[in-house]
């Protein structure tokens, strides 16, 4: 047995990782020893923590299209969205949980927008989620910014000549988002149909909008 | 240009417009480590303890080799390690008596499994 038979639980620390069967690797302790030490210290709570985790779990593209197939059908909120994107993103109930400001950036037939974070990975993750791990690698980061029509055509996306690229390059404080432009045949669709063609990726602007399959959807 | 020219005006992070292979569409869901991680650098940041653009340079900082060979969380957890010393709210000494009693922990929970330490 272990001389360690006193365990001070005077602090609420989670017991999550006890129950994991893996012997916890190098980093793994480390996040654990980190957190437990400045909770210890009272400088936040375990509560935090796991409050913060179900946020950034509740944190989906599906916000992101929602407020894309809200602009699609109502000028006045696009308007809005475009002047501000934080307040437009609230006024759908989406809370910005950083200070971070949002600029929301419209593809048209003229201009084709990406995003990237060349020196890191800034991404506007309260209407997207967590970035997917290209965007973070180096080819992504280093090649948007010089070379966007091969980048792109990589994602099968081929920008016509005449159509003006634009790269936006996120920092800490200021994050963009793709307005993809509304695909052809979605007259009839409703805010709920539409939002189910908007992908992450159409928000990265590293594709377009999905084309409606034929389908109704339900 | 020289090599040290290239050196002083790049930093580890500063890749924008450099050469670079093609896009591989890698993604994974995150390990419970990793996302703990995340909350952990939301948290720092919410307190004014460590934010964002101190967490971007406390990755710089840890030097283009580590910067290269460490993974993503990896980086950002070894970062705030260093930069929690610096500011002196955490000490070497408490890092490294923190970690033999969570590793203890864990051997506590798992007596079959003493074989690879």
């Amino acid at each position: 047995m272990s001389e360690s038979t006193h365990h001070d639980h005077d602090h609420d620390h989670p017991h999550a990782e006890i129950s994991q069967s893996e012997r916890p690797g190098f980093y793994d302790v480390m996040e654990t020893a980190v957190r437990e030490l400045l909770i210890g210290k009272k400088l936040f709570g375990a509560d935090e923590i796991r409050h913060q985790i179900e946020l950034l779990d509740s944190r989906t593209p599906a916000l992101g299209a929602k407020v894309v197939a809200r602009a699609w059908v109502d000028p006045a909120f696009k308007s809005r969205l475009l002047a501000n994107g934080r307040a437009a993103c609230e006024e759908l109930g989406i809370s910005f949980y950083d200070d971070t400001q949002l600029i929301v950036l419209e593809n048209t037939e003229k201009v084709h927008n990406l995003i990237v974070c060349t020196l890191c990975s800034c991404y506007p993750r309260p209407v997207l989620g967590l970035p997917p791990d290209w965007y973070k690698l180096k080819p992504y980061r280093a090649r948007a910014v010089s070379e966007p029509r091969a980048v792109l055509a990589e994602f099968g996306t081929h920008i016509p000549d005449d159509v003006e690229v634009r790269v936006s390059d996120s920092t800490a404080m200021v994050r963009f988002l793709v307005l993809p432009m509304r695909p052809n045949g979605t007259d009839g669709y409703d805010e709920k149909q539409l939002a189910a063609l908007v992908t992450r990726d159409a928000m990265i602007g590293v594709i377009p909008a999905n084309a409606p399959t034929g389908r109704t959807a339900r | 240009m020289t090599q040290t020219e290239n050196l002083v005006k790049r930093l580890p992070n500063d890749i924008g417009g450099l050469p670079a292979d093609p896009i591989q569409r890698i993604e994974h869901e995150l390990e419970p480590w990793e996302k703990r991680c995340h909350a952990l650098a939301d948290v720092l940041d919410y307190h004014k303890i460590i934010n964002t653009e101190e967490k971007r340079c406390g990755v710089e900082a840890l030097g283009a080799e580590m910067v290269g060979k460490l993974g993503y969380y990896e980086r950002w957890i070894v970062a705030f390690a260093n930069i929690l010393f610096r500011k002196g709210i955490l000490t070497p000494t408490e890092l490294a008596l923190k970690t033999k009693e969570i590793e203890a922990r864990w051997a506590e929970a798992h007596p079959d499994r003493h074989d690879d330490t």
